[in-house]
């Protein structure tokens, strides 16, 4: 950088711990210049949001200084942060829905406000178009971006943290939304993108800062950056879980998904024609950064979202679209990604948790669908002692269990219905690194007795560590399809950046 | 062993529901007081008769019995809706159909000993069927069933009132239907009350409700649905399944209640004029529902307490010389403040599900 470059940001050895214990950020350092798109690339959880919420006062750290135009600063609030001249877009808008977009930026100004440009002469300026009449609710999200950027920059916003802008863009929503940060860049604002999308950080930002697990992997200029040298700053070197994994020995195919087409609530295409194959004594993971569209592939393979195109087959029958009770009758179990959603109900108690979705089963019954309750109470009492579960007794609400323990309830109850095949969606996701690496070995236990896992993870070393082929999904698509033995944990790390497999050698 | 949560914990819910019955009791008494005072008339010789009248002396305690009777059957259809997620508020007009089910029963040409029977096969079959109109238009077009019930409960109403005044009317004394036959009777429990032996049907119907919903696979399914539709759908519950059996179960309910006041509360054994021999024991099963929790065992000391209101007021009528209109408004003040915390836990629960 040119030393007359104006320094906007400066944060120095920014540390935070939550109340829980956790370290979010562990002595985070870096240097953003005025005038400059600033690239913030990280996996989920390596801190990125935490680090711009305290920039922007939402929280406060633990540790460190941040200074702001060469001022040291302390935020009470978001409000103080927002006085000297820093706004936060977030990930998803916060607009009222029912108010057009002129009324949702003229909303909460303070009494006493002095524009510095008017809102017409901003839009000239910026390039950012909206239709200042429509209710926010009748517009797209990306265009609801552009209103809430707007009413930042209204506000004499000079730093713009943008989280995670483009996820609800479409590609061509993108390109235009990259023009206007160009813009903005122009006029001198400086510009704080966070995103996990190597694709787009190369593109746009003029430099980029890695986090990796709370800590800066790596800080460089875009120009001197190459995807892999990223991939590898977010992925890092560190080794995985190490577990003894016998040599595959594939049989034959237990689920085909051919051409799978999946919305999502919204309407918008999540899944855009995906295909692959699971054998009998294969793990098949499937990476990608959260929200691609891996849950909603997985809850239409499960039977809990409609597949608009395509066809599922399981154990050679066709199955697309068939009832959840169906597919569990076949020898399917699934761990759902969110266990307090789905796994569990949690105002039932643990007993009544580790019986759902087998409730009917007749073990489980007496005459007239009454429950044995004796043969309840060994089931969950064994599901106790093998998983380890802490729990006060059977009959307290899953509610008062531990994360931990309740992914344990979720992950007993579907073991225990001994299954040919295994969806498991973020199996490991938040627990600790003991019932981590015990779930991790049901799975691969159950891949060497001949059974078939499908992996879902967002987490790279899991999938590594466990799949024998993986699959990376990239906004509804994969991006390649691969022997996990021949393929690098940088190549993954591209492919949920964007690449496909093809282009990566290329680069 | 019980899937439940045991005798000693639940001892702290039971103490926290008294005291906040009772605390709700005394507001709407201070309330009803000023209105009283407003009117006139002495505050404290008012609840004195109406506590008198209610639990005050046997016969009091009896009458209270026997306005318990149906009203706990219908504060369990109302209970059990709530606990398969669903607002149902169709209790009302299915008692009224029900009751014009035994009158049409009681207007058949039948063997003396076939008419209970007929009664009963009746008028439960009307409010079931009632009932599973509001959840067959839920299910099949996602029709809210507190709108559809609203409608279906004043259908229900003009339906009854108009067979009652120009189908079943009585020659001899048109305000009311024709009379059900003494051998379609309920036997009355204790001579010269109200209390009949219906109460042990409305006893014993609670109690099966309750090992249904805490005991079988069917009061699971209905429970789940309630407390998670996203991870019932995961389980392979199905919903539209499941939410027919709650209409069709609280259907009965207020069938088995509409028929029994019908054939069971004397001296009557008639609708009359208006069905205000039937009004707002739908209604009033609501307000008991939500006292006890939407628990079957709670409803059973709640439809007494709530049955004993109704008995005391008829006591303040008569004893304190407060006019039957101020008696009723009393009667609606506490109990809408009785109402109100279950209604709040009721939106609240609803909200953090959103």
């Amino acid at each position: 950088m040119p030393p007359e470059k104006e320094v906007a940001i400066e944060m120095v050895n920014i540390s935070k711990v939550y109340p829980d214990g956790v370290l979010a950020l562990d002595k985070v350092s870096l240097t953003i210049y005025k005038g400059e798109i600033h690239g913030i690339l990280g996996e989920n959880g390596a801190g990125k949001t935490t680090l711009m919420r305290i920039l922007y006062g939402n929280i406060k750290p633990t540790g460190g200084k941040i200074k702001v135009f060469g001022k040291e600063v302390s935020f009470g609030s978001s409000k103080d942060a927002i006085k000297i001249g820093i706004g936060m877009v977030h990930q998803h808008p916060s607009l009222v829905p029912v108010f057009t977009a002129l009324e949702n930026i003229y909303l909460g100004l303070p009494s006493n406000f002095k524009e510095q440009a008017s809102l017409k002469e901003l839009i000239e300026r910026t390039g950012i178009k909206v239709p200042l009449e429509e209710r926010i609710e009748d517009v797209s999200l990306g265009i609801a971006q552009k209103v809430e950027i707007l009413k930042v920059l209204y506000r004499g916003a000079e730093i713009l943290i943008l989280d995670e802008p483009t996820t609800n863009m479409t590609v061509e929503e993108v390109k235009e939304f990259f023009s206007t940060l160009r813009n903005l860049k122009k006029m001198g604002k400086t510009v704080i993108f966070i995103s996990h999308k190597l694709k787009e950080v190369l593109d746009i930002t003029d430099n980029i800062t890695v986090l990796r697990r709370g800590k800066v992997s790596g800080s460089l200029p875009t120009s001197q950056a190459t995807p892999e040298e990223l991939a590898k700053l977010m992925v890092g070197r560190e080794v995985f879980l190490k577990l003894e994994k016998q040599e595959s020995r594939p049989g034959e195919k237990i689920l085909r998904v051919e051409d799978l087409w999946v919305k999502r609530n919204d309407g918008s295409w999540a899944v855009k024609g995906v295909s692959f194959e699971v054998r009998y004594g294969e793990i098949f993971g499937i990476a990608g950064v959260e929200g691609n569209g891996q849950s909603e592939l997985i809850e239409a393979i499960t039977g809990l979202r409609r597949a608009e195109r395509g066809k599922v087959f399981f154990k050679g029958e066709n199955v697309t679209n068939a009832h959840p009770l169906k597919l569990y009758t076949m020898g399917l179990a699934h761990i759902p990604e969110d266990r307090q959603k789905m796994g569990l109900i949690l105002d039932m108690s643990v007993a009544e948790n580790s019986i759902l979705g087998i409730h009917r089963k007749r073990d489980f019954l007496r005459p007239m669908m009454i429950f044995n309750e004796n043969k309840i109470k060994e089931h969950v009492e064994r599901l106790i002692h093998q998983y380890e579960i802490v729990v006060s007794k059977i009959n307290a609400p899953a509610r008062s269990l531990s994360g931990g323990n309740q992914q344990k309830v979720v992950v007993g109850r579907e073991f225990s219905k001994t299954p040919d095949l295994i969806i498991a969606s973020q199996p490991t996701r938040g627990l600790d690194v003991g019932a981590t690496e015990y779930i991790r070995s049901l799975l691969l236990k159950m891949r060497n007795n001949g059974k078939a896992v499908l992996l879902m993870s967002s987490d790279i070393d899991e999938i590594m560590g466990l799949s024998d082929r993986v699959a990376v999904i990239y906004e509804g698509e994969f991006m390649g399809i691969s022997e996990t033995s021949s393929v690098s944990e940088k190549e993954i790390g591209m492919m949920m950046g964007g690449y496909k497999m093809g282009e990566i050698g290329k680069k | 062993m019980s899937l439940q949560l045991k005798l000693g914990e639940r001892y702290k819910e039971i103490l926290f529901s008294i005291s906040e019955v009772a605390l709700a009791t005394l507001i709407g008494i201070g309330i009803s007081a000023i209105f009283i005072k407003a009117g006139g008339y002495s505050p404290t010789s008012a609840f004195f008769y109406l506590f008198k009248g209610a639990f005050g002396n046997l016969y009091g305690f009896y009458t209270s019995l026997s306005y318990s009777t149906p009203l706990m059957l219908t504060g369990l259809a109302f209970a059990l809706s709530v606990r398969a997620g669903l607002f149902n508020i169709g209790a009302e007009g299915q008692v009224y159909i029900a009751a014009l089910g035994a009158i049409i029963a009681a207007s058949l040409a039948l063997p003396s000993y076939l008419y209970l029977l007929a009664e009963f096969a009746i008028g439960i079959g009307l409010a079931v069927m009632w009932s599973l109109f509001a959840g067959i238009l839920k299910v099949w077009k996602g029709v809210n069933e507190v709108v559809s019930t609203i409608m279906l409960n004043w259908i229900a109403y003009w339906v009854t009132e108009y067979s009652r005044s120009n189908i079943f009317y009585d020659p001899l004394s048109p305000d009311r239907t024709i009379r059900i036959p003494i051998t379609g009777r309920l036997p009355i429990l204790v001579e010269n009350t109200q209390l009949y032996s219906g109460i042990f049907i409305s006893l014993i119907v609670v109690i099966v409700t309750y090992v249904i919903l805490w005991k079988t696979a069917l009061g699971y399914e209905i429970r789940a649905v309630g407390l998670s539709p996203s991870a019932s759908k995961y389980a392979g519950i199905k919903f539209s399944l499941v939410a027919l059996e709650a209409f069709a179960l609280s259907g009965l309910f207020a069938g088995i209640a509409g028929v029994m006041e019908t054939i069971g509360r004397p001296p009557t054994y008639a609708i009359v004029t208006s069905l205000t021999n039937l009004v707002n024991l739908g209604f009033n099963g609501i307000t008991v529902s939500l006292i006890g929790r939407n628990n079957p065992i709670g409803i059973i000391p709640a439809s007494i307490f709530i049955g004993g209101l109704m008995a005391g007021a008829t006591s303040m009528q008569i004893f304190a010389g407060v006019p039957l209109e101020m008696v009723q408004a009393v009667q609606g003040i506490i109990v809408m403040v009785l109402a109100l915390p279950g209604i709040i836990r009721l939106i609240k629960s609803k909200v953090r599900r959103r």
